[in-house]
């Protein structure tokens, strides 16, 4: 074996760290893939474990008979896809123009935009919700009770724009300069250097808002009210019944809510990679 | 470039100006100068379309009445909607101060208070004309039934499941141990201290315990059973601080200490405390008939060993009264409508499906008395143990009307959890918590 | 023309709404009936009140404990993902697996671990310790719930730091490697200046996230033991749940008060550093 194979100290305690907080880090959803597959009766019964016995994929079942899951699954993923898609193309646009152009008032409204982030949701419910019935009036296809209902409310996110314009921060102008005296215009920049070069940024943006999309719970359960507007959240939460909670069923509903995620983070982990190789070496020079 | 630049301008302005347009002219509606409409009263024949909330949800015992509904009344289209019990309160909140409520809806008889006192709910008084299914609404509930269903000399929701509490205890256990069923405090404290295990020597009992739930249903019991009130009668002021309140705080307290009671707090996960049945660590509890339900679903194993029993008192029988209520919101489109379907579900034989579909106890007269609830359960070892919550019923009282009883809730929930973990006396978090429940009322 | 989707969604959708509120600070409203002027008086009530007063405390100790902890594991973990291991993407997945949890089931799995017969007590017992009712104890409950959130909430951080970490110029490593430097000093003088700006957002938005926590006190100890654990945002949907909407919308604007200076020093000191 030679020298600088034989691993290091460091990286042995490097793999030791990721591995036991790997474990630390999959309990609970480890816990949760049990549950799921548990009869009702089991989950709390004495000595049962985390191996489901006997395991019955009748959570599951219920998940995809008790409630209309196809409908609510497209439902999510019509908001979800909407919702990531403005996000993308509008939060990246402003926060170009909030991190690389300067144009009057420009603090002021960065300033204004942030405090939006500050007020807890739950305040702003009621009116929200009024304005949601008012564009209802205007048009049936619109506002509460609708997909759009859902979807307006997030088609801009301050977060999103703060968190690309922090990216776009560590981008050095001296290359937008170069790009500028080259003769190119604005869109050309964005789409030539300013995207490659924030790819890892809008890799992050894109989880994040699909994330808050995809989980969220209390806006599309208040603007919503009939099965055409729910997302899965809301809807696998009608699994319920008063006064008890079928843990089977509902961690079933978590489990199939949480894949999409993972498959999406994966996905886009691999275009951080890409971002870099696209953006760094030559435009730099 | 200005070109687009010049159009995406026009774009803007075409999407702005009709929202403008709107916003302007719903200011009013917006801001919330405008006032909600009360429902006409009832003239002619009820129909058109009408709009349920159901929370019951997988165990709803609504929807499956709606078929035979919309046979009876063809008149009549329902629009059935479902929600889940944990989250409709905010959703029937949001959508009753939008005018944009359901017909009718199911709710919780402890949200009906700030409904009411804040004026949300139609007079049923108005709309029914005095009368259910034809016959006088006096004649269909028990006085405390009736009581919980009035707000201000008039009627604001219809008492549709029913909830006070009696003990529940593990026959066997009592049985094999040679103890008699308790009757009274003393008697209460002494069986549990009795029954109870202490398996690990922790000095805390582990096994067939007590349930003691640090909450405002469990101490209003004892402060009902005492003789005492949550307000005075002109609902002005906090009156748990009397003798009657702070004897009772202080015999809930004693359950622990003697070493019969198990500490069950929000962080155990489950209010019904079934992991606790389930892994033996309880015993017994004190709690309404929907756990009736609770057990026969989730502690399947356990059957033929539990027990109904009426609840141990010092000076008289007493309980919350609470259950599920249907209510009219104020804002309602079709009242009228509403309470035909209303009346259909407090015919007795759909309140039975509050019984066998949801495991709760159906709240009318009519209902009560049912053959159906009196059938033997296998589960209680071939007795019907329905009667003990129907006498537990006849003396139970409902929590005050008024619109800051969150508040009090809070305040009470506090006091009682604070002696209980041993952070104050009972005087102290009683009086700590008057004067929490003072403010709140004089705002 | 750049910004101006973003002005015109937020105005529709976030100062529209938040203008209504603001003016209901000032009312008696409860959603129903016309309002009346009450003028400071819902911002006097709350000064005045305890519960509301134990409320801040309770966000100001929550804040600071997860926002201490938090960021600095993600950074840590950020750093070791970073580097050349076996099975990255497997790992880095495994890191984003409690962020992708809903927070109602992530405090839902952490009550059934911190109660008295939970996971956590019997490791307890196991070596040989007293075992602690973490969550019905008015002295521990609002660190549990802390531990909580800042399990949940450190896979985001380590996000986005790790993007932030791929975005610096590998150039400049490159250099100072030829010019002798080694990692420690290359982390000091190269790393660290390259996060600020990501510091800045991890912190004005954590910060801002901590300060508006619910979900996990909803759900682990409804704001109990006696008020241990109640915060701002759950004083304002008591609030709100009461119809008392002039004091939730007061709540909400001392809330955005504060967290509207605390994010102005932030951003200055961002600044600052450059």
């Amino acid at each position: 074996m030679s020298r600088t194979s034989r691993p290091s100290p460091w990286r042995v305690a490097l793999i030791t760290i990721l591995v036991v907080s790997c474990v630390v880090t999959l309990a609970p959803f480890a816990w949760t893939i049990a549950t799921s597959l548990k009869r009702p009766e089991d989950v709390f019964a004495p000595g049962s474990g985390l191996i489901p016995h006997p395991a019955t994929l009748a959570g599951y079942r219920d998940v995809f008979t008790l409630v209309p899951f196809g409908h609510y699954l497209r439902n999510s993923v019509v908001v979800s896809i909407a919702i990531v898609g403005c996000n993308v193309l509008f939060d990246t646009a402003a926060a170009y123009a909030f991190a690389k152009l300067e144009f009057p008032g420009k603090s002021v409204l960065f300033g204004l935009l942030l405090v939006t982030l500050m007020v807890p949701m739950q305040v702003n419910l009621i009116p929200l919700y009024r304005i949601m019935v008012e564009l209802h009036g205007v048009s049936p296809h619109l506002g509460a009770n609708t997909l759009s209902g859902v979807i307006l409310p997030s088609a801009v996110q301050v977060f999103g724009i703060f968190l690309m314009r922090q990216f776009f921060a560590s981008i050095p102008d001296s290359i937008l300069e170069a790009a500028r005296i080259d003769g190119a215009g604005e869109l050309t920049i964005l789409r030539r250097i300013v995207f490659p070069l924030a790819a890892p940024g809008i890799a992050t943006l894109t989880i994040f808002t699909f994330l808050s999309a995809w989980n969220d719970f209390l806006w599309p359960l208040i603007v919503g009210g009939t099965d055409a507007s729910r997302t899965l959240p809301v809807g696998l939460a009608l699994l319920a019944r008063k006064n008890t909670i079928n843990w089977p069923d509902t961690m079933a509903g978590a489990v199939i809510t949480a894949l999409p995620m993972i498959v999406i983070f994966v996905a886009m982990q691999r275009r951080f990679i890409e971002g870099l190789t696209a953006g760094s070496g030559k435009d730099i020079q | 470039m200005p070109s687009r630049r010049a159009s995406t301008r026009r774009a803007v302005v075409r999407l702005a100006a009709p929202a403008a347009l709107c916003v302007a002219l719903s200011a009013c509606s917006l801001i919330g100068t405008g006032s909600v409409e009360p429902p006409k009263a009832g003239t002619g024949k009820a129909s058109g379309s009408v709009t349920v909330w159901d929370y019951y949800g997988s165990a709803t015992p609504i929807k499956p009445a709606i078929a035979a509904f919309e046979k009876a009344h063809p008149e009549i289209k329902v629009n059935y909607q479902a929600y889940d019990y944990d989250t409709m309160q905010d959703k029937l909140s949001v959508s009753i101060s939008s005018g944009s409520a359901p017909d009718l809806a199911t709710a919780d008889m402890t949200w009906v208070p700030t409904y009411a006192a804040n004026g949300a709910l139609a007079d049923l008084s108005k709309i029914s004309g005095g009368k259910v299914n034809g016959q006088p609404i006096e004649e269909q509930y028990t006085p405390g039934g009736l009581a919980a269903m009035s707000y201000q000399d008039h009627y604001v929701t219809a008492l549709y499941d029913f909830d006070a509490y009696a003990l529940y205890y593990r026959k066997d256990i009592l049985d094999k141990k040679h103890l008699q069923v308790p009757k009274t405090w003393d008697e209460l404290r002494s069986v549990s201290a009795a029954m109870a295990e202490d398996t690990n020597g922790d000095g805390k009992p582990d096994k067939y315990a007590l349930q003691v739930l640090p909450d405002t249903f469990h101490y209003a019991q004892l402060l009902f059973q005492n003789g005492g009130a949550i307000l005075s009668p002109d609902q002005s002021k906090a009156a748990f601080g009397s003798t009657a309140g702070v004897s009772a705080l202080e015999y809930m307290k004693s359950l622990l200490t003697s070493g019969g009671g198990l500490y069950w707090g929000v962080e155990q996960g489950d209010s019904t405390g079934l992991p606790g049945i389930k892994d033996e660590r309880i015993g017994m509890f004190l709690n309404g008939p929907y756990m009736m339900g609770v057990l026969k679903d989730g502690a399947k194993e356990q059957s033929g060993r539990w027990a109904v029993a009426p609840a141990p008192y010092s000076q008289q029988p007493g309980s919350y009264l609470g259950g599920t209520g249907l209510v009219i919101p104020t804002s309602a489109p079709n009242p009228s409508a509403a309470w035909v379907l209303a009346q259909f579900l407090l015919q007795p034989k759909q309140q039975e499906l509050v019984y066998t579909k949801a495991g709760a106890a159906p709240a009318t007269t009519a209902a009560l008395a049912s053959p159906v609830l009196s059938a033997p359960d296998p589960y209680f070892g071939g007795v019907s143990e329905f009667p003990v919550f129907r006498t537990a019923m006849s003396t139970a009282s409902p929590f005050p009307y008024v619109a800051s009883w969150p508040d009090i809730d809070t305040a009470l929930t506090d006091a009682v959890t604070a002696v209980l973990i041993n952070k104050a006396t009972p005087g102290q978090a009683l009086d700590k918590a008057a004067s929490r429940v003072d403010s709140a009322l004089a705002r | 023309m750049l910004i101006a989707p973003a002005l015109l969604f937020s105005g529709a959708f976030f100062f529209l709404p938040m203008a209504l509120s603001l003016l209901w600070s000032f009312t008696d409203y409860n959603g129903l009936q016309p309002f009346t002027w009450a003028g400071l008086a819902n911002y006097t009530d709350l000064l005045s009140d305890p519960v509301f007063l134990r409320a801040c405390w309770n966000t100001v100790v929550f804040g600071v404990v997860t926002m201490t902890i938090g960021p600095l594991l993600g950074l840590l973990s950020a750093l070791m993902l970073n580097q050349r291991i076996p099975a990255r993407a497997f790992f880095r997945a495994v890191y984003f697996v409690p962020v992708t949890t809903s927070l109602v089931v992530v405090s839902t799995m952490w009550k059934m671990l911190l109660n008295d017969q939970g996971l956590l007590n019997k490791l307890i017992v196991a070596v040989g310790l007293q075992p602690h009712d973490w969550l019905s104890d008015p002295g521990t409950a609002l660190y549990a719930v802390s531990a909580a959130s800042i399990w949940q909430g450190f896979g985001f951080e380590t996000v986005v730091f790790l993007a932030a970490l791929q975005s610096l110029p590998s150039e400049l490593y490159d250099a100072s490697a030829v010019d002798g430097a080694g990692p420690i000093h290359q982390f000091w003088h190269i790393t660290l200046p390259g996060l600020r700006p990501t510091m800045v957002f991890v912190y004005v938005v954590g910060i801002i996230g901590a300060f508006q926590a619910f979900d996990q006190v909803f759900v682990m100890t409804q704001g109990g033991p006696i008020n241990s654990t109640t915060t701002v945002v759950y004083y304002l949907v008591q609030r709100f749940q009461a119809l008392d909407l002039g004091h939730a919308s007061a709540t909400a604007y001392l809330l955005v008060l504060t967290l509207g200076l605390l994010s102005f020093i932030q951003l200055r000191l961002g600044k600052r550093f450059a």
